[in-house]
């Protein structure tokens, strides 16, 4: 009994971890270039209904999910060209961003409600998906759960071993301080958005594709905005990321797998864990939370834009 | 002279022509008409009676979410809670209606407003104690807190409220005609916009002409600065939160009590964050709120309108907000 | 941007004349005489392979039927304001029949309904009715009566799981009869029952699903707005199911549908056109049933053996010959609770009043 309930609560929380991970990941990778990306939400539908019409014209699984990464940055792009060119206000634009993502997916989605797709293939890791309990709960998903991990651990090495990782941080610190030291933030900060929008667009892209296997209109229904909660639950590290997307996660599984116990818990009381999780997170960690955010993401907090 | 106060609203409608004429040709891409589609808005909008009294009924919560926005913003505080606050103030406007529901009509409205008033102030609390005390930032608190008091609402319907005669649905009972916002005869328009025309001149008001309006431009121009005057920083970080997130309280008041009549989790289609953006496009700027809150109410309206005259899906008014809202945001900048 | 006033000026006057010309040629939106508008309002997306799709090709269904009728159409209508000035909208544009496709755009609908006595309203799943607002429903809990019989045949780990939007009392009253059709042929099935707590949310549903199967059941059934993603859940990790509305959705499940259930709308509305043209519209409780053209059964599975169909469908005529009844008592709640007295039944009028899950149903109805 409680091996079922652990292996299917740690199944659950990875599958409703990996989408928050990756969106994390993309919002974590933005926003120490300097920028905020309240639109999230609207890029991972972006590149969820790309991942899957693409999908049901190909049939092929990796395409879909290289053209969601490609939706994905280029409505990143455009929402980088407003913030770093036009110099757009990042909150209220991110918001907007939003809107468009939620109209633009919802118009080329329409005709394909109700397709059959195969959705990602699962692979069950030889060897490992045989070991009791962990093994089909952690080795029996799709390519897009296994490279999650690897992906954060990549994305941690970027930032903080190379020297483009030290340059986007730089930028995201004292951007002109930055540009004095002869980097170039306005290409840096397009770098990290597009490289946000691609890992965004593959968030969307496992939802319709890797775990509900159908498109519907909003399907993110609110994990964009989670995940802009997770970056400061991550304090803005890729490999705390992993930790937070798994917790809430795992939050969320929870709240389903207590229910078919019978648990007599309100669900909407058991779904507001993961927000007040964050808060009860921010709150404890503090002045050092401040400061572990990117410095120049501070002063546009202040609105000095 | 003149010209110097009328430059930006005419660089404002400049901008709106714009962003008009970029989604004529979405329309045209579309295979639409898109002088007729807006002329059907406009019709449906300003151009009757009714149109126009349902107009207002939309730029009502609008006014006090913009408001829930701009105030803090005068201390550069970006309050992104606007909902939450407003389904707060509901949920306890909706515990006066629902357990005084024998005080008569004027005690029980006023107390239903402080309910509100204080439910959307005491959320808003939470995000500007912990910003006060340096601990978090209020835009990501308040926009979890969002997410909270949504679910906090579920639950309320859900469970101890849910009208104990309506199939389980999700909604509580429905409100006596004494906890009902009286409106003006032979339209939907309340009592709520009054007040939130009164909020909006106090709030010019206050900025303008009070002294506590000077403390908060000097906070606001230099918090350090300020900070070594003596101005108390941290009192004024939560005292407008406190009077922000009340402002959205008292719009999720006047929209349970004068519009629908009992709480239901879909009371709100977004008016928080809507209003975030007008005090954003307006630039905190009261009158620019106004003019904001009703282009705005005009566009929701309009996506309605364009599925019903036009053919076309639901999802194409939030490409045409969103449109309009790149042009104004990415407009040229003055200064750096 | 030049400060040029003047300039500004004349681009203003300009603008504004076209507008002023442009609303003179608009024509004043007078209803054509003789022809009927309808006019219906959509809670979700009339894409959405499930709920709001019935409801829309219900229309079309009408459209068909009667090519003279107009039609004005509109998706997504929060419940709310929004719902009673669409409403007047579409009565302004000539509608004399509104359709307001969702439980919460009752209360908007009576107060429209009273302003406009001339015209017509109906709406589905309402409770209150006025002389120009009629409500329709078609009773479901006997279809998921069958469905509960074929599924407690079919099942071998004798665990049912039920993904479920929310915890409506129609809803519940549909798990409450599948439950006590699986048990009257299966008396060890169990039914455990999640809520997503939204009409909508694919990923959220699946993930349900998945919790539900590593439970042990190895049928999974669906209340939900679409039932695409429980339906493929289920057939991807080899399980049996159930479906609901979208009847289509047996085509992801080629090894292990049973059956499913579906509202079929369209004959219903071209009655209901007819009557507003005939000016024989009548208000009155129209609960459809398994008898007549508002529900249609899905055919069953190759899961589902001769005998068990045949046993399900001798129940069925019984069931609407008014021989039998899905809530007949003793019933007990899940709490221990007597609900329904032995020798008798729990009325099929008074389904809004059933807040409970039957006995052996593993869920909470809040």
């Amino acid at each position: 009994m409680i091996a079922i309930f652990v292996r299917s609560l740690l199944s659950g929380a990875v599958v409703s971890g990996t989408p928050l991970l990756y969106a994390t990941l993309a919002e974590v990778i933005g926003q120490r270039a300097g920028v905020v990306n309240l639109g999230l939400e609207g890029v991972m539908l972006v590149g969820a209904v790309t991942g899957f019409v693409t999908m049901v014209h190909t049939g092929s699984a990796a395409a879909g999910v290289l053209a969601a990464a490609l939706a994905g940055a280029a409505l990143n792009a455009l929402f980088a060209w407003l913030v770093i060119d036009r110099r757009a206000n990042q909150l209220a634009t991110g918001l907007a961003l939003m809107f468009a993502g939620v109209g633009l997916s919802a118009l080329l989605g329409a005709r394909y409600v109700g397709r059959p797709i195969t959705g990602l293939p699962e692979l069950p890791l030889p060897g490992l998906a045989s070991i009791p309990v962990l093994g089909p709960a952690l080795f029996t998903h799709d390519l897009l759960v296994y490279a999650a991990v690897p992906i954060a651990i990549a994305a941690h090495w970027a930032l903080f071993s190379t020297r483009w990782g030290l340059a986007v941080r730089a930028v995201g610190e004292n951007p002109v301080a930055a540009f004095a030291a002869g980097r170039n933030p306005r290409v840096l900060q397009y770098q990290a958005l597009l490289l946000a929008g691609a890992l965004g667009g593959i968030a969307g892209a496992y939802l319709s594709i890797g775990v509900a296997k159908t498109w519907a209109e909003w399907m993110t229904a609110g994990r964009g905005f989670i995940a802009v909660a997770l970056v400061i639950f991550a304090r803005w590290r890729p490999l705390r990321a992993v930790a937070g997307a798994a917790l809430f996660g795992g939050a969320i599984a929870l709240q389903l797998l207590l229910q078919t116990r019978g648990v007599p818990v309100s669900s909407f009381l058991l779904d507001m864990l993961p927000y007040v999780l964050s808060l009860a997170v921010l709150a404890a960690w503090g002045g050092s939370g401040r400061r572990a955010a990117p410095a120049s993401l501070g002063r546009v907090f202040q609105g000095s834009q | 002279m003149r010209s110097a106060r009328l430059e930006p609203m005419v660089r404002f409608g400049g901008l709106l022509l714009i962003g008009l004429v970029a989604f004529a040709l979405l329309l045209l891409l579309f295979g639409r008409n898109p002088l007729r589609a807006y002329v059907d808005i406009f019709a449906s909008t300003l151009g009757s009676a009714y149109g126009f009294s349902e107009t207002l009924v939309k730029v009502t919560p609008l006014l006090l979410t913009a408001l829930a926005v701009a105030l803090p913003s005068r201390i550069w505080l970006i309050n992104v809670g606007g909902e939450g606050q407003l389904y707060v103030g509901a949920l306890c406007a909706t515990w006066a209606a629902l357990h005084l529901a024998d005080w008569p009509r004027l005690p029980l409205l006023a107390v239903m407003a402080l309910c509100g008033f204080a439910g959307g102030g005491a959320w808003a609390a939470i995000a500007g104690v912990l910003r006060a005390r340096g601990w978090a930032s209020e835009t990501i608190t308040t926009l979890l807190l969002n997410y909270v008091a949504i679910l906090l609402v579920h639950y309320v319907v859900f469970g101890p409220w849910r009208d104990p005669g309506g199939l389980n649905y999700p909604q509580t009972a429905a409100f006596g005609d004494a906890a009902i916002l009286p409106a003006w005869p032979g339209s939907r328009v309340h009592l709520g916009l009054l007040a939130g025309l009164l909020a909006v001149a106090a709030f010019a008001f206050v900025i303008a002409r009070t002294r506590w309006g000077l403390e908060l431009r000097a906070v606001g121009g230099n918090a350090e600065a300020a900070h070594r005057l003596g101005l108390p920083i941290t009192r004024y970080v939560i005292v407008l939160m406190v009077v922000g997130g009340g402002l959205a309280g008292l719009a999720g008041m006047a929209e349970v009590s004068a519009i629908q009549g009992r709480l239901r989790p879909s009371l709100s289609p977004g008016y928080g964050y809507t209003g975030f953006l007008i005090s954003w496009m307006a630039g905190a700027h009261p009158i620019g709120i106004i003019v904001g809150a009703f282009v705005l109410a005009v566009i929701t309206a309009g996506g309605d309108i364009l599925q019903m005259t036009q053919g076309l899906p639901g999802s194409v008014v939030n490409i045409l907000m969103a449109v309009m809202l790149f042009v104004v945001l990415g407009r040229p900048r003055a200064r750096a | 941007m030049t400060s040029n006033p003047g300039g500004h000026a004349v681009k203003a006057r300009a603008i504004v004349t076209v507008l002023l010309v442009a609303l003179l040629l608009y024509p004043a939106a007078a209803p054509s005489q003789g022809k009927l508008t309808v006019g219906i309002l959509h809670i979700g997306s009339i894409t959405d392979a499930g709920y709001n799709q019935a409801h829309a090709e219900g229309i079309q269904v009408m459209k068909k039927n009667l090519p003279e009728v107009e039609v004005i159409e509109v998706e997504n209508v929060p419940e709310g304001a929004d719902a009673e000035r669409l409403m007047e909208s579409m009565i302004q544009r000539g509608a004399r029949l509104i359709i307001p496709a969702s439980f919460g755009y009752l209360e908007p609908a009576l107060r429209v309904a009273q302003r406009h006595p001339d015209v017509k309203f109906a709406h589905p799943g309402g409770y209150k009715r006025l002389p120009n607002l009629t409500t329709y429903w078609a009773s479901t809990p006997e279809a998921f009566y069958l469905l509960g019989m074929a599924a407690g045949k079919v099942t071998k780990t004798n665990k049912i799981g039920y993904v479920v939007a929310l915890p409506i009392s129609f809803f519940l009253a549909n798990i409450n009869a599948f439950e006590l059709g699986a048990r009257a042929v299966n008396p060890k099935v169990e039914t455990r029952v999640v809520f997503t707590g939204t009409f909508l949310d694919p990923a959220k549903e699946a993930t349900a699903a998945a919790a539900l199967l590593d439970q042990g059941a190895d049928v999974l059934g669906v209340i939900v707005d679409s039932p695409i993603t429980v339906v493929q859940t289920a057939e991807k990790r080899g399980a049996y199911s159930v479906g609901y509305h979208y009847l289509g959705a047996q085509k992801f499940a080629p090894k292990g549908w049973i059956s499913g259930v579906a509202f079929t709308w369209g004959n219903l509305y071209t009655r209901f056109a007819r009557q507003v043209m005939d000016g024989t519209f009548k208000s009155e409780n129209i609960l459809g049933s398994l008898n007549d053209d508002l529900l249609v059964m899905a055919p069953f599975g190759p899961a589902v053996p001769a005998d068990t169909a045949g046993l399900v469908n001798a129940k069925r005529a019984e069931l609407t010959a008014g021989k039998a009844h899905p809530f007949t008592g003793p019933l007990k709640d899940n709490t221990g609770v007597e609900r329904v007295k032995a020798g008798e039944v729990f009325p099929i009028t008074d389904l809004g009043k059933m807040n409970w899950l039957v006995e052996g149903v593993v869920g909470q109805p809040r």
